[in-house]
C-alpha cells in the first residue's frame, strides 16, 4: 500500500456480461483526501472503473473482474466483502439528479434509516449537517417536508451529495456530476468539490477537461480501457508525457 | 409552481399545460387560427390525413352515444314502472309478477369485483415484482408469455373450468377449511355461514381475480420497470438490500401506474360475465355469506334476456344494462380522477 493512498487499483481488468474488455491492467492510486479525476473520451472506461469501486457492477448478472482495489488493506473486489457495508463507506453520485421519491428531509435521512438509524433529534441533527455540507441548508430549510422533486436540477445534485454526506462516506464517487446542470450550478458543484476534500477521498469522471484542471489534484487519462498516463494535474495539463493524453487535452481528438 | 425564485420553471408538468410565453413567432391575431387555419394552410395530403383520423376519433364518441342512446331508450318502460332511483334500491326480481330492481344485480356485481380485486392485486404485485426485480433472466421471458397467454384465454373457458374443477374443489376443501377457521368467529363467521355448495360469490370471486391478475401484473411490471436505473443505482449505491430498495424506490416511484393497471383491472371485473355466470348461482339475493349464490348485472343479462317474455321484463333488463353502464362510467372516471389528483400533487 502506498503511503496516503486511500483506494489503490492494481493490474484491474473487467469484463461486461456480453464479453467487452473494458478495462485493460489498471493500476493507480487516489490519495487520502484529494480529489482524483478520471478523464478521456466516451467508452475509454472511466465511468467502467468508478463502477468497480462500489461494486455496482454486481447489480447485474455476468459481468466479471480481474485483478484487485485495495480499500484500507483489503481487496474489495474479493467474495467475502459485505457489499452493503461498502456501499456505505464509497457514496456515488451520478450523471443526472437522483432524487427519491419522498420529502426532501427522508430523502436526506434515507441512508441513515438503513443503517439503523432512528431517533429524530439525531435525525435532524445529521440531515442538516449534511445539508449545510453540501451547501443547501439556507435554500431548503423551510420546505424540507416538500417533496424533492420541487427542487431545481441543480439543487436536486446537491441533495443528492447532501444524501451521499449524511452516511459520512471515506470516499465520493462522482461520475460526470454536471453534466445535466447549467454553468451556475455546475459552478457551485465544483466549489463543493473542493470543499468536501477536506473530509472525504473524491473519485471524479469528467468529460469536461476545463473541469478536471479547476478541481483535481491528481488526473488520469484512459482510452479505449487503458489508462494511458496519470499524474499531478497541473503536469498533466500543461507538460503530458504522452502524445495521446497531449492530443486529447489539446482537443485534436474526443 | 409557489415560493422562493429557485424552483425550476421548464420542468415537464402535464398537469398545468402552462403555454410558454416565448416571444417567438410573429403570428398575427387577426389570422384565423385552430381548424379552420389548419385547413386553410395544409397541403391536400395532409388535410385528407387529419380527416381520417378526426373522424375515427369521433366515430369512437358517437357510438358511445348511440349505446347510451339505446339503453336509454329501451329502458323508458322500467324507469317509468319503476322509477328512476327507486329501482337502483329495489332488492325485487320478480319476474312472475314484473317487478324488478336493480339493488341485488348491483350487490353481485359489487362483491365479486371488490373480492376479485383484494385478491389479484397481491398476486399481481407479487408477479410485477419479481419479474422486474428478482427473477434471473431466463426466466423472465417464460413468465411473461404465460401471463400474455392467461390473458388471451376466452373467459367462457374460465367459465367451464370454474364450473367443472374449481366449484367442486371449492365446495369440497377449500370452503369447509374457510368455515372450520372462520365460522365461529363473531361477525366475521357470518363470511363464511351455510353450506358450502361451491356455486357462489367467493368461487366466482376467484375465478375473477384469475382473470384479471395478467393485466394488473403486467401493467405493474411495465410501471416497475419505469424506475431510472439511476435511482435504484442510488439508494443501492447507499447501502440498501433489494427489499429496501422495492420498498422505499420501486413501490413509490410505480404507484401511479400500478394504480392504472388496479383500474384497468377494475373495469374488466365489473363488465365480466362468462366467467362468472356458471358459477354465481344467478340467485337474486342480497347475502352476508359469501357461501351464497347471488346475480351479478352481467351474469343476470346474460342469464335472462331469452326468457324476457314480456315488455316490462326486457325493458328492466335494459334498464340494468343502463345501470351497470353509468356505474362503470362512474367508478372509471372516478379513479381517473385521483390518479390525476395524484399525479399533480407529486409535483408539489
Amino acid at each position: 500500500m502506498t503511503p496516503e493512498s486511500t483506494l489503490e487499483v492494481k493490474n484491474l481488468d473487467f469484463y461486461y456480461a456480453g464479453g467487452v474488455h473494458a478495462l485493460k491492467a489498471v493500476s493507480l492510486y487516489a490519495r487520502k483526501h484529494s480529489v482524483t479525476a478520471l478523464i478521456g473520451p466516451s467508452g475509454c472506461g472511466k465511468t467502467t472503473l468508478l463502477r468497480c469501486f462500489n461494486r455496482m457492477h454486481d447489480l447485474y448478472p455476468g459481468n466479471r473482474y480481474e485483478g484487485e482495489i485495495l480499500y484500507g488493506g483489503r481487496n474489495i473486489l474479493s467474495r467475502d466483502v459485505d457489499l452493503i457495508d461498502l456501499r456505505s463507506r464509497v457514496g456515488m453520485v451520478f450523471q443526472k439528479p437522483t432524487p427519491f421519491p419522498m420529502s426532501i428531509f427522508d430523502n436526506i435521512a434515507y441512508g441513515l434509516k438503513l443503517k439503523g438509524l432512528r431517533k429524530r433529534s439525531e435525525l435532524s441533527e445529521r440531515v442538516e449537517n449534511a445539508l449545510r455540507g453540501a451547501a443547501l441548508w439556507d435554500e431548503v430549510k423551510d420546505q424540507l417536508g416538500k417533496s424533492a422533486y420541487r427542487l431545481s436540477g441543480g439543487q436536486q445534485q446537491r441533495l443528492v451529495i447532501a444524501r451521499a454526506l449524511a452516511v459520512e462516506p471515506e470516499v465520493l464517487l462522482f461520475d460526470e456530476p454536471t453534466s445535466a446542470l447549467d454553468p451556475i450550478s455546475t459552478a457551485k458543484i465544483e466549489e463543493l468539490v473542493v470543499a468536501l476534500k477536506r473530509t472525504v477521498t473524491i473519485i471524479i469522471v469528467t468529460h469536461n477537461m476545463q473541469q478536471a484542471a479547476r478541481i483535481s489534484d491528481t488526473t488520469g487519462f484512459f482510452m479505449l480501457g487503458e489508462l494511458i498516463e496519470i499524474g499531478d494535474t497541473d503536469r498533466i495539463f500543461t507538460n503530458p508525457g504522452n502524445k495521446l493524453t497531449e492530443d486529447y487535452i489539446t482537443g485534436r481528438f474526443g | 409552481m409557489e415560493e422562493g425564485g429557485y424552483i425550476k420553471p421548464d420542468r415537464d408538468d402535464p398537469g398545468t399545460g402552462e403555454a410558454t410565453a416565448l416571444p417567438g413567432p410573429v403570428l398575427s391575431r387577426a389570422e384565423p387560427r385552430g381548424l379552420a387555419a389548419f385547413f386553410r394552410r395544409r397541403s391536400p395530403v395532409d388535410v385528407l390525413f387529419a380527416t381520417l383520423t378526426g373522424a375515427a376519433g369521433v366515430f369512437i364518441i358517437v357510438i358511445v352515444l348511440g349505446i347510451l342512446g339505446v339503453l336509454l331508450s329501451e329502458s323508458v318502460l322500467s324507469i317509468e314502472k319503476f322509477g328512476p332511483i327507486g329501482f337502483i334500491f329495489s332488492t325485487e326480481w320478480n319476474p312472475v309478477e314484473e317487478l324488478f330492481g336493480a339493488a341485488t344485480g348491483l350487490f353481485g356485481t359489487a362483491v365479486t369485483t371488490v373480492l376479485a380485486l383484494v385478491f389479484a392485486i397481491p398476486v399481481a404485485l407479487g408477479i410485477a415484482i419479481f419479474l422486474s426485480e428478482v427473477s434471473p433472466n431466463f426466466l423472465k421471458g417464460p413468465i411473461g408469455v404465460a401471463i400474455e397467454l392467461l390473458a388471451a384465454i376466452p373467459s367462457i373457458v374460465f367459465g367451464m373450468w370454474g364450473l367443472f374443477t374449481l366449484a367442486p374443489i371449492m365446495a369440497d376443501h377449500v370452503e369447509p377449511a374457510l368455515q372450520s377457521v372462520f365460522g365461529d368467529i363473531p361477525v366475521i363467521g357470518q363470511l363464511f355461514a351455510g353450506t358450502p355448495m361451491g356455486i357462489d360469490l367467493f368461487t366466482a370471486s376467484v375465478i375473477l381475480s384469475i382473470m384479471i391478475v395478467p393485466f394488473a401484473a403486467s401493467i405493474s411490471r411495465d410501471a416497475f420497470n419505469l424506475t431510472p436505473a439511476l435511482v435504484k443505482e442510488s439508494a443501492y449505491g447507499l447501502g440498501a438490500t433489494k427489499w429496501e430498495v422495492i420498498r422505499d424506490v420501486i413501490l413509490p416511484h410505480a404507484r401511479l401506474g400500478v394504480f392504472g393497471g388496479i383500474v384497468l383491472s377494475l373495469g374488466r371485473a365489473l363488465g365480466e360475465t362468462m366467467a362468472v355466470a356458471f358459477v354465481l348461482g344467478n340467485n337474486h339475493q342480497i347475502t352476508s355469506s359469501l357461501f351464497d349464490g347471488a346475480a351479478s348485472i352481467t351474469v343476470t343479462l346474460a342469464n335472462e334476456f331469452t326468457e324476457a317474455d314480456s315488455d316490462t321484463y326486457l325493458s328492466a333488463l335494459f334498464h340494468l344494462a343502463l345501470i351497470l353502464f353509468v356505474f362503470s362510467l362512474v367508478v372509471l372516471a372516478l379513479a381517473k380522477y385521483i390518479l390525476l389528483r395524484a399525479q399533480r400533487k407529486e409535483r408539489a
